[in-house]
């Protein structure tokens, strides 16, 4: 196979290496690679993908095969990485020369992410307003901004460690967090709901995302991604229910009877 | 009345675009996902409030006017609906029931636990429901509806 078809073909599977990684849905990184070998003339392309894979194969004029394997571990939802890559798709429909489009990838694939502070803020503020709507009051709002912006904090951290931590384990732990800093923050007399709290501070570890991303690839019918997506949502929704579950539980044994 | 919608809907602007940080929105689409997120749960508390429906057909009807603005926006933008979904849904997702679940169930109340859990996979499937059917109107359809809330927007400017 020339140079050329293999670039175009390097070029779409770092497009759906990039898409699948940052949590687009399975028909979109299909669609984005036939349509960045098509436009570039390699018309006899299969892309399958998996949700942690894709399988690439194209053949040339002369009937020369190109195969690709690439295994992709689900990481973090990064939406604007699949926002770049879509406009990216569209550029090259409207005619970007393939060292642009390239060198354009290369600039996506670097694209910066957040400032921890950033991520730990956004994290308080989603868990007091959520802790608003839930029916908490002001000093309810604060002590859940305080909680929720210690869980981001704490997810962070697990986030750097080098050894890749248990998805159980972490929601499992970091519900138990929450619980334990909504309790002492309500003691301190911030709040005076700790239901309120207490659900504000969970609120960040909810795995919203990948709820909706299963939904819309069972209704695709791509039901092996769905499954595994919904077997993720559901594994971290149980971890945080028995990291809740698990401090009442000590709370309940170390002060001899006492429940909230 | 009014304040309290103004300040439910507050709240749950302000929240949606916290967690559209966190998903990493491009920043020229918080605003979107804000309103998004707060026009749906202001919808859903609307509904459950002042029409008193139950939280049935209340987060269906919510949902699903999420996924429809979401799309909306996603063509007048032109990028994927899902960045104004993802976060936009986020005020109606059962975070309260998981919760009451899990404590009734410790107390020792299984009656009260099973009433919740039940409610809250009934949030979840209701919520699957509206982005199904939504889903299903299809693309030319949402397209005629953006451009026409585009040509609105134009005649304002």
């Amino acid at each position: 196979m020339d140079s050329y078809n293999r670039r175009v073909l390097d070029l779409a599977m770092g497009a759906g290496k990039i898409l699948l990684q940052s949590g687009a849905e399975i028909f979109r990184v299909e669609e984005t690679i036939r349509r960045i070998s098509k436009h570039y003339g390699v018309e006899n392309s299969n892309a399958f993908v998996f949700s942690n894979g894709i399988f690439l194969t194209g053949q040339d004029q002369m009937g020369e095969m190109y195969a690709y394997v690439k295994h992709i571990p689900i990481s973090g939802t990064q939406l604007n990485k699949v926002d770049a890559v879509n406009r990216l798709s569209r550029e090259i429909e409207q005619g970007l020369e393939l060292e642009k489009a390239e060198k354009k990838l290369r600039h996506i694939k670097t694209m910066p992410g957040k400032k921890p502070l950033t991520l730990v803020l956004a994290s308080g503020l989603g868990a007091g307003c959520f802790c608003y709507t839930i029916g908490g009051m002001l000093g309810d709002c604060l002590a859940s901004i305080l909680a929720g912006g210690l869980v981001g904090f704490y997810q962070i951290l697990m986030g750097k460690r080098k050894h890749s931590t248990s998805k159980l384990a972490l929601n499992l732990l970091g519900a138990f967090f929450a619980t334990a800093l909504s309790l002492l923050f309500y003691r301190m007399k911030i709040g005076f709901d700790y239901r309120a709290i207490t659900v504000g501070a969970i609120m960040p570890m909810l795995p919203g995302v990948s709820f909706v991303t299963s939904i819309r690839e069972l209704a695709n019918g791509d039901y092996l991604a769905g499954t595994i997506r919904l077997l993720d949502t559901l594994l971290v929704t149980a971890g945080i229910a028995m990291g809740v579950g698990l401090f009442y539980i000590l709370y309940y044994e170390l002060t001899g009877g006492y429940m909230l | 009345m009014t304040v309290n919608a103004l300040f439910q809907f507050a709240a749950s602007f302000f929240g949606t675009i916290a967690f559209s940080v966190i998903f990493f929105v491009p920043r020229e689409h918080y605003l979107g996902c804000g309103i998004i997120g707060g026009l749906g749960w202001l919808f859903y508390w609307w509904m459950t409030t002042f029409l008193e429906l139950s939280y049935l057909p209340g987060t269906f009807f919510a949902a699903a006017l999420v996924v429809v603005l979401s799309r909306i926006c996603g063509v007048m933008f032109k990028c994927p609906a899902t960045i104004f979904l993802s976060s936009g849904i986020f005020p109606l997702v059962p975070g309260v029931g998981i919760y009451r679940t899990v404590y009734y169930m410790i107390i020792g109340e299984m009656d009260q636990s099973s009433v919740y859990g039940r409610r809250t996979i009934g949030t979840a499937i209701a919520i699957v429901l509206g982005i199904i059917f939504v889903f299903e109107i299809p693309q030319q359809g949402i397209a005629r509806i953006a451009r026409l809330a585009e040509k609105g927007r134009r005649k304002k400017q």
